[in-house]
């Protein structure tokens, strides 16, 4: 361990608190911007599906829009808002200050300029082509990956100046998805693997592990520390928690090849992806009972503490989308349902009911903390109903009408009619996209409350449970 | 289901027997830890996470 970090005189503490609440505030308006920009994109995509003829110049067109708004989510809106988090949490709980505020601001700048860079390049047609979640040109990969060792790099220097004994678990989870994901941010680089059967493998690596082993951990590590501090309850069991951080390390690198069933891919290869997709149910499950034993006697406290519902919401997401991760591994189930809007509505389902809903159970626990500013209970009711509603109507839509799209499939129907079958699911997506688009603007809203607004009473989390509104 | 590309039984079984022998050890060990979740120390890190942070 490097020399501790003690800040004791009350005006460096106070500029040490203020310049965390100004990067940590920084990553959050940054992400909510890319947030707006990447979901307004997927609501010119669900238009689409009812009106193909809809904006038809070349920079409109599907095939440049659809990367445009899964890159932005991921990278732009799901990233940055999980590593401001990250930060704000390792200064935290190592009760500590920032290795260096300038690296953070610097890691800031490189994760903007990869996903303007990226925007720009796949609207004028740059596209690294079929490569799921890394179309932008290894170039502009090239930033982002610098933006994540300069973040593991900080985060790994905070946490090594920590003033207490142990590294509090969710500072594993942190740092080891950061880490996780430079290798497979360079695995996804490297010339050699880019061709024939190779390329086909790492991409089923690179565009699983991009969700697995980069946004769950960080969702998870926010969990740990958010859930605790919102019900001032310890955790139900830290070693059940270090327990899933190692088999989920050891399990899902080993998932991807489940994308490609029935495909050229060695056999046993895909069938070592399905059992170990099975074998994930032992960190899914015992994380997500993990936290609902913690909640156990409180779920009432819900009611009044809308945080607490966005994380329970997230927990729930977690369990139900990564279960369902593990049924759609099966071949007789891929079967149905491979490329079809099923799987749509499977990775909205991750990376919005559990993913998205943990990042915002995580800003409205820590940013008020943070900065002592907090948002409406009108805002946070808004934004809670609308995007729990909309994501609930638009995954239930894409989930049913994807299997029929299947079945349409199997029974050797003209291809025209799954797409007849998909359209009223298509439109009901199209209503809950809407939701959850509007529930984004009242989150921008509560995050300028958060940073811009007055200052409450309140600026700590209360032992009881924080209701999170202004007092 | 049958696939042309399935490979030899053997392989197959042996994949699938020491995947899911780790598997199981795992959901025991779960299991174990969900009922018996033991940290009772007072000075536990997921105690000491509660005090103020500043």
């Amino acid at each position: 361990m490097t020399q501790a970090v003690v800040i004791d005189s009350p005006s460096a503490r106070q500029q040490d608190d203020t310049g965390l609440a100004a990067i940590f505030s920084a990553y959050i308006i940054s992400a909510t911007c890319w947030l707006l920009f990447a979901t307004f994109v997927g609501i010119v995509l669900a238009y689409k599906f009812g009106a193909p003829d809809f904006a038809p110049g070349e920079w409109l067109t599907f095939g440049r829009l659809r990367p445009i708004h899964t890159n932005d989510t991921f990278y732009g809106w799901a990233s940055i808002a999980l590593v401001g988090l990250a930060y704000y949490v390792a200064v935290r709980s190592c009760r500590t200050s920032f290795y260096s505020k300038k690296l953070a601001w610097i890691g800031l700048g490189l994760f903007n300029l990869a996903a303007i860079a990226g925007t720009i390049a796949l609207d004028l047609g740059y596209n690294a082509g079929d490569l799921e979640y890394r179309e932008w040109p290894w170039q502009v990969r090239l930033i982002f990956l610098a933006a994540l060792v300069v973040t593991a790099w900080n985060l790994i220097g905070t946490v090594a100046q920590r003033t207490m004994e142990d590294i509090y678990l969710s500072n594993w989870y942190t740092i080891g998805g950061v880490l996780w994901t430079c290798i497979i941010a360079i695995v996804a680089i490297l010339p050699w693997y880019q061709y024939g059967l190779g390329q086909v493998a790492v991409s089923g690596y690179y565009m699983h592990n991009a969700v697995g082993m980069w946004f769950t951990p960080l969702a998870l590590g926010i969990f740990y520390y958010a859930l605790p501090k919102l019900l001032s309850r310890p955790i139900y069991s830290y070693a059940l928690g270090v327990f899933a951080f190692w088999t989920n390390l050891s399990f899902y690198p080993i998932l991807g090849a489940h994308h490609f069933l029935f495909s050229p891919l060695p056999w046993w290869l895909q069938t070592t992806a399905i059992v170990f997709s099975v074998a994930m149910l032992v960190p899914v499950l015992g994380g997500s009972a993990n936290f609902l034993l913690t909640m156990r006697g409180r779920f009432g406290d819900m009611r009044h503490s809308y945080p607490l519902a966005f994380i329970f919401v997230g927990v729930v997401g977690y369990l139900v989308g990564s279960t369902q991760g593990t049924v759609e591994a099966f071949r007789s189930l891929q079967e149905v349902w491979h490329l079809t809007n099923f799987t749509v509505g499977h990775s909205h389902l991750t990376m919005y009911g559990f993913v998205t809903f943990a990042i915002w159970g995580g800003i409205y626990t820590l940013l008020p903390a943070a900065t002592g500013k907090y948002p409406s209970r009108t805002g946070l009711a808004l934004h809670f109903w609308m995007a729990g509603v909309g994501s609930f109507i638009y995954v239930i839509s894409l989930s049913i009408g994807g299997t029929f799209q299947g079945l349409d499939w199997i029974r050797g129907a003209p291809f025209i009619q799954s797409v007849v079958d998909m359209q009223p699911y298509y439109v009901w997506r199209g209503v809950g996209g809407l939701l959850m688009f509007l529930s984004h603007i009242v989150f921008a809203w509560n995050v300028c409350r958060m940073t811009f607004g007055r200052s409450a009473n309140v600026i700590r989390l209360t032992p009881a449970v924080s209701d999170g509104v202004a007092e | 289901m049958h696939h042309h590309l399935v490979g030899p039984l053997i392989g197959n079984m042996i994949i699938i027997g020491v995947a899911g022998v780790i598997t199981l050890a795992c959901f025991v060990a779960m299991i174990w830890m969900l009922l018996r979740p033991g940290e009772t120390g007072r000075d536990h890190p997921k105690r000491d996470i509660l005090r103020e942070d500043r």
